[in-house]
């Protein structure tokens, strides 16, 4: 990998003194599916007819303390990475399949802020496009320590 | 503050208070125009999402404008807080609403010379006056109000005074039409004039209303499971129509602009 991509610069933050509250009690999963990633995921598949869809980048759902109550709660799921995922056409397919074969109710794109990242948008452009079903498409940019940067109907 | 002030009609505490009126206008919210008024003071600055540093200040203000005597103690202004002005980004079934406002707002932009030249001219040009219309009644009320009351008004309290206002606003604006069309059989130039100049400045406050407050107040509230039901029901509606209709009446209002405009406000 490239030194001068600043989405692989080595930062270290663990000197961050706030650590939020310490939290006790389980919580649950709120995955209901498997699999998850796009490669593996057939796009017919049951848990994806007329859900709304998270297009999640590998790396967000570890920033995003979160992520299984704010995002994931309510929808299915597919993960990918834009900058190291091999065939992405395929994953173009994938999505324009999801939109006019399982009639998706919306699809949120969820990346990291690096640069990089945002071509998981891209993907996903390039399948609604393709896609003859029109569909609103939700962009959300995820900070490296967990914050929201943006979230946004595109 | 007070409670009694917070749900008190807005009308009511405008009237008593002209200063409330005032210093509501100063922040950007148009309540002494508006014809109804029977909205909560609490409701009508939820709906507007200010800050809480702003909306601390304006209750502030406010309950000072009422009580002068009164000791209030005064919010707390951060100063290391940044504005919090954003952009507007509408869901797209409401995007869609609002770029129909700017086609209906092109056809108020030419109200006045249309205006001017029936009254500059022999004889009411009927065909003219029709055509104009036949664009309100056919786009605007039926396309797009329609969109509006039967879509996405579902999806907050009708019963809530904000969304009656606009069902007012809808029926004034059908009566001004009427009389629009009373004057051109008749031939009355005056009453042409009246309805379609009140029609104008009706429907300039009422999309203003929708656009920076109503439209961003209802996305506010969906879920992404109701943007994307949304977006299908509005999509739906507009296929029911064909795409023909939006298109008839996009090329009526550019062929009113060859002959009318002086200057596009978009
Ligand atoms: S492109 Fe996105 S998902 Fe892939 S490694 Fe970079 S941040 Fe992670
Ligand atoms: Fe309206
Ligand atoms: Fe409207």
């Amino acid at each position: 990998m490239s030194d001068c991509c600043p989405g692989s610069r080595t930062m270290d933050f663990s000197e961050k003194t706030d650590q939020g509250d310490t939290e006790t009690g389980q919580r649950q999963s709120q995955l209901r599916q498997w699999p998850i990633q796009l490669h593996l995921v057939s796009p017919q598949a049951p848990y994806f007819q007329e859900k709304d869809i998270l297009l999640v980048a590998d790396c967000v759902p570890f920033a995003l303390a979160d992520f299984h109550k704010d995002y994931l709660k309510g929808k299915s799921i597919a993960i990918g990475c834009p900058k190291l995922d091999s065939d992405q056409e395929v994953y173009v397919e994938k999505i324009k399949s999801l939109i006019d074969d399982s009639k998706i109710n919306t699809l949120t794109v969820q990346i990291m802020q690096v640069p990089c990242c945002s071509g998981l948008v891209q993907v996903a452009k390039a399948g609604a496009d393709k896609a003859t079903r029109k569909i609103p498409i939700k962009q959300v940019v995820v900070g490296l320590e967990g914050d929201i940067l943006s979230e946004e109907w595109i | 503050m007070d409670d009694n002030i917070r749900s008190r009609e807005i009308k009511e505490t405008i009237d008593k208070y002209p200063e409330v009126g005032r210093i509501l206008d100063e922040y950007g919210i148009g309540c002494v125009p508006c014809s109804v008024g029977s909205c909560f003071l609490s409701e009508v600055v939820g709906i507007h999402n200010l800050d809480p540093q702003t909306e601390a200040t304006l209750m502030y203000r406010i309950e000072k404008a009422i009580y002068p005597d009164r000791d209030i103690p005064e919010p707390k202004v951060d100063m290391t807080r940044k504005p919090t002005q954003k952009k507007i980004n509408y869901s797209p079934a409401v995007k869609n609403l609002v770029e129909e406002h700017v086609l209906i707002k092109r056809l108020l932009a030419m109200i006045p010379s249309i205006t001017d030249y029936v009254e500059t001219s022999a004889e009411v040009d009927k065909d003219l006056i029709m055509g104009c219309v036949d664009f309100i009644r056919g786009y605007a009320d039926k396309f797009h109000h329609m969109k509006e009351e039967d879509i996405l008004f579902k999806y907050v309290d009708e019963q809530g005074e904000i969304i009656q206002v606009m069902y007012k606003d809808h029926e004034t604006g059908r009566n001004h039409i009427r009389q629009v069309v009373e004057g051109t059989e008749s031939g009355n130039k005056a009453q042409i004039k009246e309805h379609l100049l009140g029609y104008r400045e009706l429907l300039t406050q009422h999309i203003k209303k929708e656009d920076e407050i109503l439209y961003p107040w209802i996305d506010r509230q969906l879920t992404d499971t109701q943007v994307g039901e949304l977006f299908q029901k509005c999509s739906a509606a507009d296929a029911s129509v064909g795409e023909e209709l939006p298109r008839r009446y996009e090329k009526f209002i550019i062929d009113l602009e060859r002959k009318f405009l002086k200057e596009v406000s978009k």
